[in-house]
């Protein structure tokens, strides 16, 4: 089903976030610090990365229920669609060092053989006892939350037990452009989150709220949150499934997500400001790069140009 | 396959674990109409009359308040067995459901928009939301078993609606993907599984160009499929269509309760979908 064009329902979303900015005072937001690794290869390094973001970022999680959300999207052996299973394996073994209770949980939209689905994706073989590790978001036991003070047209979702019941939820996303809201990253990774068993496959519900106004709604139902993106091989083009394979050979990482969101952006080449879910989840003055700061690598030593469809060329920029 | 062993003691199936959904305890129930070997069914059959709601329809768990399309699911089990007025309450709530496009705004939108094509009626997985491939073929399903005991009109046309919406969705390759053949004009792939149920849906179908390329898809996804359900699915839409694949051919781990039902299902003589 097509119901508008990508710039009619940019032009929306736009007409939105003006009305939201007449209605609503500009907040500001201290400014965030970001981890960017650059790592050229899911080699034995990714681990230690992973632990040094732990450590940088100051998470005490002894004791603590973490749950790690991969994005799982479809078959594909060549690493570029889901996120890499050393990855998940690397943020696993860091929490689970840290003293975390850590589980994996995640809710594909678009494929019902979740397991099957991990499997190809090399799960099994990268993470042992992958199974007992695991849940599927899209079966697992359901409560219903409303939305307060909602962007998009939801005012409650049914939600997964699992991640509601956590005490940090862990964005372990894939640096991917996407044909619908320009790019995906730990912020739409959310998606995952609301239940197949409930809304079905592909989660409609969401696309007919509004696609960046609902990114924006799940990211507000779960405040305790911190973000992994991998993007040691991302996904250009048109994502986030039928993309070309991009090696961006970079970890970023950070407990703001939006800022997470915002310097993957940069690093392929997207200016931030121009991506709808973003804007309305921070406004547009705080995204400059000043709002953020870098640790690590710096945003122009990792920076490499994404491929954008044709639609999606005037959100080139950094 | 020991049922019972992985049978809830609400009396319902969960997908894999956990608690019990209407989806795999309506399939489980339904596996074992098609082989025959009933264990426990009346305590699924409770667990399904306990998620049943005022409204006609059916909840997919007991933490939802709302009916969706499992309904159609639990439409397709024995009238006899669910209760004939049950029955006839689900296809009554399932008449009023149809998806977002299906209503004048949008269509007004679209026809403004310049796009003058039919906009047949299918199902959504969520009232509010699209109709999408499966739900559609579900319904469809349910409403040709209903008119077995019914003459009503509006069945009648919404099987042929929904037929119609089916071949509307068909993708480049021939299959069938969630919904949308195209985004932003570029084609979509075709998955196992929604080929399979779609096949299925369009038995007794007259020959055409589409359903042959159909059945040639689905046969390309059995070469490839990875999972147990879309295997079964596709062993079902082809055979509706005369063309019996050998249960040898293609085999993957049973990961979950609705794998093991399809798979039974996809094996027995008769197939409980089928009216």
């Amino acid at each position: 089903m097509r119901a508008l064009t990508r710039r009619e329902l940019l032009g929306a979303g736009l007409g939105g976030a003006a009305l939201s900015g007449c209605s609503r005072a500009p907040r500001s937001f201290p400014v965030s610090n970001v981890s960017i690794f650059k790592a050229a290869s899911y080699g034995p390094e990714v681990y230690d990365m992973v632990e040094r973001m732990l450590a940088e970022h100051k998470l005490d999680v002894r004791g603590k229920r973490v749950v790690l959300k991969p994005n799982l999207v479809e078959f594909d052996e060549h690493t570029c669609i889901n996120t890499h299973p050393v990855v998940v394996h690397a943020a696993y073994e860091a929490f689970r060092k840290a003293g975390a209770h850590v589980r994996i949980a995640e809710g594909p939209g678009h494929r019902r053989g979740t397991l099957d689905l991990a499997d190809a994706a090399g799960y099994f073989s990268t993470l042992p006892r992958f199974e007992d590790l695991f849940t599927d978001l899209n079966t697992d036991a359901v409560a219903k939350r409303e939305i307060r003070q909602p962007e998009s047209k939801l005012t409650s979702l049914y939600l997964p037990h699992t991640v509601l019941d956590c005490d940090l939820l862990v964005s372990v996303a894939k640096m991917k452009t996407h044909h619908w809201a320009g790019a995906t990253l730990a912020m739409k990774n959310l998606f995952g989150l609301v239940p197949g068993g409930v809304y079905g496959w592909p989660k409609n519900v969401l696309h007919w709220a509004g696609i960046p106004e609902a990114i924006v709604d799940l990211h507000h139902m779960f405040p305790r949150q911190f973000a992994i993106v991998d993007g040691i091989v991302g996904m250009e083009g048109n994502g986030p499934i039928q993309g070309t394979p991009k090696a961006a050979g970079v970890l970023v990482a950070g407990r703001d997500v939006a800022a997470v969101d915002a310097t993957c952006c940069r690093i392929m080449g997207i200016d931030p400001r121009r991506i709808e879910y973003l804007r309305i989840a921070r406004g547009e003055q705080n995204l400059r790069e000043v709002s953020f700061h870098q640790i690590g690598e710096t945003i122009h030593s990792v920076q490499s140009d994404f491929e954008l469809m044709d639609v999606w060329k005037e959100i080139r920029g950094t | 396959m020991n049922w019972q062993d992985r049978q809830n003691s609400d009396g319902g199936w969960a997908y894999s674990r956990g608690c019990s959904w209407a989806e795999p305890t309506a399939l489980v129930l339904l596996a074992q109409c098609a082989t025959g070997i009933q264990e426990n069914f009346g305590a699924g059959l409770s667990f399904l009359r306990s998620i049943a709601r005022p409204d006609g329809g059916w909840r997919p768990q007991a933490g939802v308040d709302e009916s969706t399309w499992v309904t159609s699911l639990v439409a397709l089990l024995p009238a006899e067995a669910l209760g004939n007025e049950r029955h006839e309450r689900a296809i009554e709530w399932m008449k009023g459901q149809t998806g977002r496009e299906s209503g004048w705004g949008f269509r007004i939108r679209q026809r403004l928009a310049g796009n003058k094509g039919d906009f047949p009626d299918g199902w959504p997985w969520f009232p509010g939301a699209s109709a999408w491939v499966i739900p559609t073929s579900f319904g469809i399903l349910a409403f040709e078993r209903a008119l077995r005991f019914t003459g009503d009109a509006e069945v009648r046309e919404r099987v042929e609606s929904g037929r119609r919406f089916l071949i509307s969705k068909i993708c480049a390759d021939g299959g069938w993907n969630y919904g949308t053949a195209q985004a932003l004009g570029r084609d979509g792939d075709s998955y196992p599984e929604t080929t399979g149920i779609a096949l299925l849906a369009l038995h007794g179908a007259r020959e055409s160009r589409e359903l042959a390329r159909a059945r040639a898809a689905a046969l390309r996804h059995l070469e490839t499929c990875k999972t147990a359900e879309g295997i079964a699915w596709l062993r079902m839409g082809l055979a509706a269509h005369g063309q019996r694949v050998s249960s040898g051919s293609a085999t993957r781990v049973l990961r979950t309760n609705v794998d093991a039902a399809l798979t039974a299902m996809s094996l027995a003589e008769r197939n409980p979908l089928l009216s």
